[in-house]
């Protein structure tokens, strides 16, 4: 019996002994992981199911002046197809009328849709593009057709939705808004500081349903949405800017051109349009010209010529300059005047009105030729030869020659009088013009008016105006250019555009380019920088076109002039005439007494004809007629006799002859 | 506890659903904003207006102020 029990103790400790290894072995392994290899494992099992999420900031949207949206960044959808969960029922029955509707949304036809989804079923496709970046209209629209109205597992649609930045108002403008990323126009000047905003983060764990919660309440990082720009594009003006430039393009077929309108007093750009051909044919915003293309200004450089002999004093406008048969050679080189044969003597006033090229040369040479230097310095003292330091990157540099150059040479002088060998961009050009309009002050073109937070209604940043240069010269000298520039459009170069209606002022361009080459056709460059109203100047503009075909037309007042006016025609009709009626009410007692007995008289009930004598014919009618009673009159005045006697019944349509007198 | 976790879960997906709708009528708004400023754009309404004869008035609107004393 004890053999038998020590055998089974035996055996027991060889069970217990192999429990207490295993359990050894377990505690050793639950160490080992805990604190050996815990650490590792702890941050495998984190990244599992914790996660850094990024919390996008919103883009900040750019607006025009009023308050319309310029540019925002929208979801978009990308719809793709699963060819293999739709039933084959389903598929065979659905798929004419879903490739129906997809050809009337998408546009192609409906047969390409047809074979290309048939084509997807044979090879298993389960991830067909169908269309990209949909709008939202769009995207519900195609989620609501046969098939696909079934939904991701039954009817094989995969929806993706990206966001892009839209501009709403298309083609227009898109240049100076620029494109995000690109630093271009408004979102390359603006985009870091004020419209990125600020990423936020924030630690999520898996849960359920492929979702994450957080972990924490607070985020670790809190997103900052961007700003919201506010721009000075005001989207009428830009609108009739941009048809009116574009329409004009088309008509003489011209390669490229631009038009800026900017408020005079505050230098805000209301509208701003580049418009290129491009390889079909059509034209788009490709670059912005306007603030980058410096080029040869032709004769609108003659109101800064103005300006300086004006001021140096070696003519005045009444001045007389010969011009010479139109025809002056300097070296060789000849300058000469549209009008062949010249003007023979006119004042100089009457040069710029006409834009003789000889005239101008003449002036200059007599003021100016022992002394270039001074000429020169005048136009820099104007600030014409440094960028305007815009807010929108790539402004061009302008370019004036100084006699110490290398470049200069004898016929620099001369040439620089009709707008040649010198380089400005059509917005330094404008700034010059809108300068002379807002009475010498010259201000900087601005884009952007203030920077906001769509939470709160008070702008965070406002941009004010800034002066470039208070005084660029005398009010005498802008007295009797504006002058010049007023009867350009009533007698000069572009009575085409007069309008008896509105005043506008400015100055033609005509302009040969490209003419380093001899052997090809002559190119031409035709332009129109002025201001309306022409006595109390609220915008001023410019317009440039480039390379016109010569057949159609070239002259500045021909190409570029007409668009100047439609937007100062627009801008006239536009704006009310206001009337200021001075109205005094004064009090009048026999007025009101006789008001107050026909109140008294017309509240009372009555079956009998009552007596309308002396009263007044208007009073008496609206009375009877009110009784129901017919009332011919004859004569004005008060009732002086009635048809009816007083007291007679009064039945309906009765009626009663009133005498006025 | 177990409780508590389930109902922050839940509101997590509420939160979810409701991020989703945010964006679809952010998209809708935006996409129907666009859509009226091209259609209320002036050269698109008169062109619209050219079928039926209408064309922009060559004088300003005359607005008649009243002051009163």
């Amino acid at each position: 019996m004890s053999v038998a029990s020590k055998n089974i103790l035996n055996r027991l400790y060889v069970v217990v002994l192999v429990f207490l290894v295993i359990a050894m072995f377990i505690v050793y392994k639950l160490f080992n992981i805990q604190y050996v290899h815990g650490d590792k494992y702890r941050e495998l099992a984190l990244q599992r199911t914790v996660k850094k999420d990024v919390i996008k900031a919103n883009r900040g949207s750019i607006y025009a002046d009023d308050g319309s949206l310029l540019a925002t960044s929208v979801p978009k959808y990308d719809i793709r197809f699963d060819a293999v969960t739709v039933s084959k029922n389903n598929f065979t029955e659905n798929i004419t009328p879903l490739c129906d509707s997809l050809a009337l949304i998408l546009g192609k036809n409906a047969s390409y849709y047809k074979s290309k989804l048939k084509k997807a079923r044979r090879n298993k496709n389960r991830y067909t593009l169908i269309a990209r970046n949909l709008g939202y209209s769009d995207y519900i629209k195609i989620k609501s057709f046969p098939i696909f109205n079934l939904g991701a597992y039954k009817g094989g649609i995969i929806v993706e939705q990206h966001t892009i930045r839209e501009h709403p108002i298309a083609e227009i403008a898109r240049r100076t808004i620029g494109w995000q990323g690109s630093g271009a126009g408004i979102e390359g000047a603006y985009g870091n500081e004020y419209l990125k905003g600020v990423n936020g983060e924030r630690l999520k764990q898996k849960i359920a349903k492929g979702q994450y919660k957080p972990i924490n309440d607070e985020n670790e990082i809190e997103p900052k949405n961007g700003l919201d720009v506010v721009s000075t594009i005001n989207v009428n003006i830009q609108d009739i800017a941009h048809h009116a430039l574009l329409g004009q393009l088309e008509k003489f077929e011209a390669e490229h051109g631009t038009v800026v309108v900017m408020e005079t007093k505050t230098g805000e750009v209301k509208a701003i349009s580049n418009l290129k051909r491009n390889s079909k044919g059509q034209y788009s915003e490709q670059l912005n010209h306007a603030v980058g293309e410096s080029h040869e200004p032709g004769s609108t450089f003659k109101l800064m010529v103005m300006v300086a002999a004006l001021e140096d004093k070696v003519i005045d406008s009444s001045s007389v300059v010969d011009t010479e048969n139109g025809v002056l050679t300097f070296y060789g080189k000849h300058v000469r005047d549209s009008r062949k044969g010249g003007y023979g003597k006119i004042s100089a006033a009457r040069a710029f009105e006409v834009s003789s090229n000889t005239g101008f040369v003449k002036i200059v040479q007599k003021g100016f030729e022992n002394d270039p230097e001074r000429f020169v310095n005048r136009l820099y003292n104007m600030g014409l030869n440094e960028k305007l330091g815009l807010s929108i990157k790539g402004e061009g540099r302008p370019m004036i020659p100084h006699p110490n150059d290398r470049i200069w040479s004898g016929i620099s002088l001369p040439w620089m009088a009709y707008g040649y060998g010198v380089s400005l961009t059509p917005l330094q050009t404008l700034t010059f013009y809108n300068a002379i309009a807002n009475n010498g002050e010259m201000v900087k073109p601005r884009f952007v008016k203030e920077i906001r937070d769509f939470k709160s209604s008070k702008p965070i940043k406002t941009f004010e105006k800034e002066i470039l240069n208070p005084k660029i010269c005398s009010d005498a000298t802008i007295g009797k250019v504006k002058e010049m520039m007023k009867n350009v459009v009533v007698r000069g170069t572009a009575t085409n555009i007069y309008s008896k209606d509105f005043s506008m002022a400015g100055k033609t361009g005509t302009c040969t380019t490209d003419y380093g080459d001899k052997k090809a056709k002559k190119q031409y460059i035709a332009s129109f920088s002025g201001y309306f109203p022409a006595d109390n100047p609220k915008y001023s503009c410019i317009v440039v076109i480039h390379k016109p075909k010569t057949s159609i037309g070239y002259y500045g007042n021909v190409v570029a002039a007409p668009v100047f006016k439609t937007i100062a025609k627009k801008i006239y009709t536009d704006t009310p005439l206001v009337d200021e009626v001075d109205v005094s009410f004064s009090e009048s007692t026999t007025l009101d007494n006789e008001y107050e007995i026909y109140l008294e008289k017309s509240r009372k009930e009555y079956k009998t004809v009552p007596n309308v004598v002396g009263m007044s014919g208007m009073d008496a009618i609206s009375f009877l007629e009110n009784l129901g009673m017919k009332v011919y009159i004859k004569g004005n005045g008060k009732v002086k006799k009635q048809s009816l006697n007083v007291g007679e019944k009064i039945t309906v349509a009765k009626e009663i002859v009133l005498e006025l007198s | 506890m177990i409780a508590s976790s389930h109902k922050a879960e839940e509101k997590v997906f509420e939160i979810g659903d409701l991020d989703k709708q945010v964006k679809e009528l952010r998209s809708e708004y935006v996409d129907l904003r666009s859509q009226l400023m091209k259609l209320k754009m002036e050269s698109k309404i008169s062109e619209k207006m050219l079928a039926r004869g209408l064309k922009s008035s060559e004088e300003p609107p005359k607005k008649i102020k009243v002051i009163e004393k």
